[in-house]
């Protein structure tokens, strides 16, 4: 421990900290400006400047390790002169005027710092170069002339996602923040992430679909899961007058710490689908406007039981409405079939395997923050599950060696020390030769090389897509925790939706077919159905659909009942890893819509059925593949 | 203007002070012998302003400098980054609304543009009071503060420079 003296409050701090942490620690507030909590300290700003007793010059505290017996001082004169110094440079330096900016008026670091300063002025003359605004991004502008040379931008797109798109050229006062090698912003290797966008202390990346639409001061906060994909990230909906503002990565989220992907960031607030807003049936062979009442008397009438009835569910929805929807259509109606729109796919083998082992043998996701050696099979997180590969892409530039083995082209290849060929169907043969390599060495380079890696490193993460899950026989997957085991990795895998884990707990994962039923009931919640479904479905001829959004199923179906979409229901989700977290409802769904547990509770009234509602006790009814904790 | 947006606090300030000279009263510049407190808006853009800014300096014990285009130029120092020559063909030719007699004013009278500045980087301010306007609380504020002999601090809740 070290023992230090800030601004005359003795504190005891571990080894390692920084002069800022310890006066955190100390309750002492000290001004930062390209400093932020998830980023390593870079010094670059002087804002952060403190007094050391028996040092010559000032020091900044972000980077200045803490030392035994210091006795620093935040806020004598000198300090306080210097900081409105170190402002005022900043501010002489480029277009920093507040009254046409989008981030003026309490977003903006940089007009907070001054106004804690009481800075009413700035002494020195701006510098009244301009520079080029790049507005090529479909969902963010760049503009150089708000930037403060902080380089927080580029520091999270490395150090947090990995990703190396955004960069610095030039020196001094000409440094210009650019994409790549300088190609437009939207033309460049950006992955639309929007860190940069979350993490600018100024105006110098603003968000376009959010920008002018309120204020810190004008928005409320709603934090919980994002609902988009298994990784289960926490994420903060803004909202203004009921109306969705932008979403964010939260910064104190023990998992994501502040990170999110475009789809999770900017595509739910893009969504231009048309919206239903009333209950439809078909009179005549054309959909028509009905009350509820009407909807759910034709519903009762025309929704057969048994073996005339199959029911099919989103795995967006959240694990209370799954549990009711299976406890209606399977439970009490005995539906011939009660599955998901995802079939099970990226769950079914694997639970089964669960089923029989009688445990579980998966683990959490912090396990890829922090390891030696990835192997992927199967599945491209570049593509989907994105924040799971930022964690994977950001640790290669420390040494973390990538081995993706897949059937298929694959973006995360692209980073990987080495790639494995693997034949879809092959599996088993795959995971034979290089248990062998593990055990025995193997001729073939590249699984030697594999092999060492994984066995080298302390705690080695093989993680595996939907692909594998459908792929791998219960022989392959044996020989997969055999591996597991023989080299102590962590077994990942990422099923698919938001909510799959769930669906695979309540046993909702068979491939669907029609079985000659002859109704359908399908709870689609807000997802796009797949052209596959929308087949399958027009061979029955009654077919009731919940949904949020018209679609091909809504349009063919012959009751139809509007449903509220993520922003407007709350409820838990199941992440791929276990994480039960909740999701916060952020804006109030359009008059006469319901959500979708509302809506089938009138289903089960109208058809005479008390649903089992304990919804957490039919979840955790079946041995999960990974263990399942409240987060 | 937006010293009339105190309403009617306006009637306490004149109470507590002998208004001299205005744009808007009979005496449009100070006295000649001095007077104590001087407040200029708008940034100087012309060699106009100028004139007045120094005029105000030498008569005013206390010069204050009221609203964002006094304090950092404001918006019309957004031309200092194309030039001057350019902002006019932009508004008097350029601009679509202009039909193709656009021309540039030329007359002897007109005062001649110059760079935007602050008042600061002409002649010495006193107080600084931002705000695009400044909030009428904190106008009546420092007003107030001023007619008593003080000189108002503008920090926390009164400081806001949009």
């Amino acid at each position: 421990m070290i023992k230090l003296t800030i601004d005359g409050k003795t504190i005891e701090v571990q080894e390692g900290t920084t002069v800022l942490e310890a006066a955190e620690q100390a309750g002492v507030y000290v001004p930062t400006l390209c400093h932020h909590p998830q980023l390593t300290p870079y010094g670059g700003c002087r804002m952060c400047m403190v007094e050391v007793e028996g040092s010559r010059t000032l020091q900044p505290s972000c980077t200045l390790p803490a030392t035994d017996g210091m006795v620093v001082n935040t806020s004598s004169q000198k300090i306080l002169d210097a900081r409105k110094f170190v402002l005022t440079l900043i501010f002489s330096e480029r277009n920093h005027f507040c009254m046409y900016c989008q981030v003026s008026g309490g977003d903006c670091e940089l007009q907070n710092r001054a106004y804690d300063e009481g800075m009413t002025h700035w002494d020195l003359q701006p510098n009244w170069t301009p520079f080029e605004v790049d507005a090529s991004h479909e969902f963010m502008v760049l503009d150089n002339n708000r930037c403060i040379l902080c380089r927080r931008c580029v520091r999270a797109c490395s150090e947090l996602v990995g990703n190396h798109t955004l960069g610095f050229e030039e020196r001094g006062a000409n440094s210009l923040l650019v994409a790549d090698y300088g190609v437009p912003f939207g033309e460049s290797t950006c992955i639309s992430c929007g860190t940069c966008v979350q993490i600018c202390p100024t105006g110098a990346i603003i968000d376009r679909q959010s920008a002018y639409q309120g204020k810190e001061t004008e928005v409320e906060h709603h934090i919980g899961v994002c609902t988009v994909c298994s990784v289960g990230c926490t994420k903060d909906v803004l909202t203004r007058d009921n109306r969705l503002v932008r979403i964010e990565g939260e910064w104190d989220s023990a998992f994501n710490h502040g990170l999110l992907c475009k789809k999770g960031r900017f595509h739910p607030l893009e969504d231009d689908r048309p919206r239903l807003l009333t209950p439809l049936v078909r009179k005549d062979g054309s959909l028509k406007a009905a009350t509820w009442d009407e909807a759910l008397n034709t519903i009762a009438s025309g929704l057969g039981k048994g073996k005339e009835l199959v029911a099919l569910a989103s795995t967006h929805l959240p694990a209370e409405d799954l549990a009711l929807f299976k406890s209606i259509f399977a439970d009490d109606l005995k539906a011939s079939l009660v599955t998901t729109l995802e079939e099970g796919a990226a769950t079914a083998s694997l639970a089964a395997l669960a089923d029989k082992l009688g445990k579980s043998f998966e683990s959490g996701l912090d396990a890829l923050k922090d390891t030696e050696a990835v192997l992927s099979l199967e599945l491209d997180l570049v593509d989907e599950h994105e924040v799971a590969g930022f964690f994977v892409k950001r640790q290669l530039q420390n040494g973390t060696k990538l081995f993706v083995a897949d059937s298929k082209a694959n973006q995360l290849a692209e980073k990987a020390k080495t790639i494995l060929p693997l034949k879809a169907g092959d599996e088993g043969a795959f995971l034979i030769s290089l248990l062998d390599a593990v055990e025995k060495g193997s001729l073939d380079p590249a699984l030697n090389e594999t092999a060492e890696a994984l066995k080298t490193a302390e705690k080695p993460c093989i993680v595996y897509g939907k692909d594998f899950a459908v792929n791998a026989d219960e022989k392959a997957l044996i020989l997969l925790l055999t591996l597991a085991e023989k080299l102590n990795a962590a077994l990942i895998g990422v099923k698919g939706n938001s909510n799959s884990m769930a669906a695979a707990q309540l046993g909702l994962e068979a491939p669907f077919k029609p079985n000659g039923a002859t109704s359908a009931f399908i709870a689609l919640g807000d997802e796009e159905p797949t052209q596959k479904m929308v087949k399958a479905l027009e061979e029955i001829p009654f077919v009731v659909a919940q949904a949020a959004y018209s679609s091909q199923i809504t349009g063919n179906a012959d009751v139809v009942l509007p449903v509220t979409i993520w922003a407007e229901q709350s409820g838990t989700y199941l992440s791929l890893d276990g994480r039960l977290q909740k999701a916060v409802k952020s804006i109030n769904p359009p008059e006469g819509v319901l959500t979708t547990q509302e809506a089938l509770l009138k289903v089960a009234e109208a058809l005479s059925i008390s649903p089992d509602t304990d919804w957490k006790a039919s979840l955790m009814a079946r041995v999960p593949t990974v263990e399942i904790r409240e987060a | 203007m937006s010293l009339l947006d105190i309403d009617e606090r306006i009637l306490q300030v004149v109470e507590l002070v002998d208004l001299r000279a205005t744009p808007i009263t009979d005496l449009k510049e100070p006295d000649e012998d001095g007077v104590t407190v001087g407040i200029l808006e708008g940034g100087i853009n012309n060699t106009y302003n100028e004139e007045v800014a120094i005029r105000m300096r030498e008569r005013c014990k206390i010069l204050v400098a009221l609203g964002d285009c006094a304090v950092f130029g404001g918006v019309p120092a957004m031309r200092n980054f194309c030039g001057a020559e350019a902002a006019l063909q932009r508004a008097y030719v350029d601009t679509e609304s202009t039909d193709s007699e656009g021309r540039i004013p030329s007359s002897p009278e007109l005062a001649e543009m110059t760079h935007v500045r602050a008042v600061h980087e002409v002649v010495p301010v006193d107080l600084h009071i931002p705000g695009c306007p400044p909030d009428a609380d904190v106008i009546f504020y420092a007003l107030t503060e001023l007619a008593q002999g003080r000189i108002p601090d503008i920090k926390g809740e009164n400081l806001h420079w949009h």
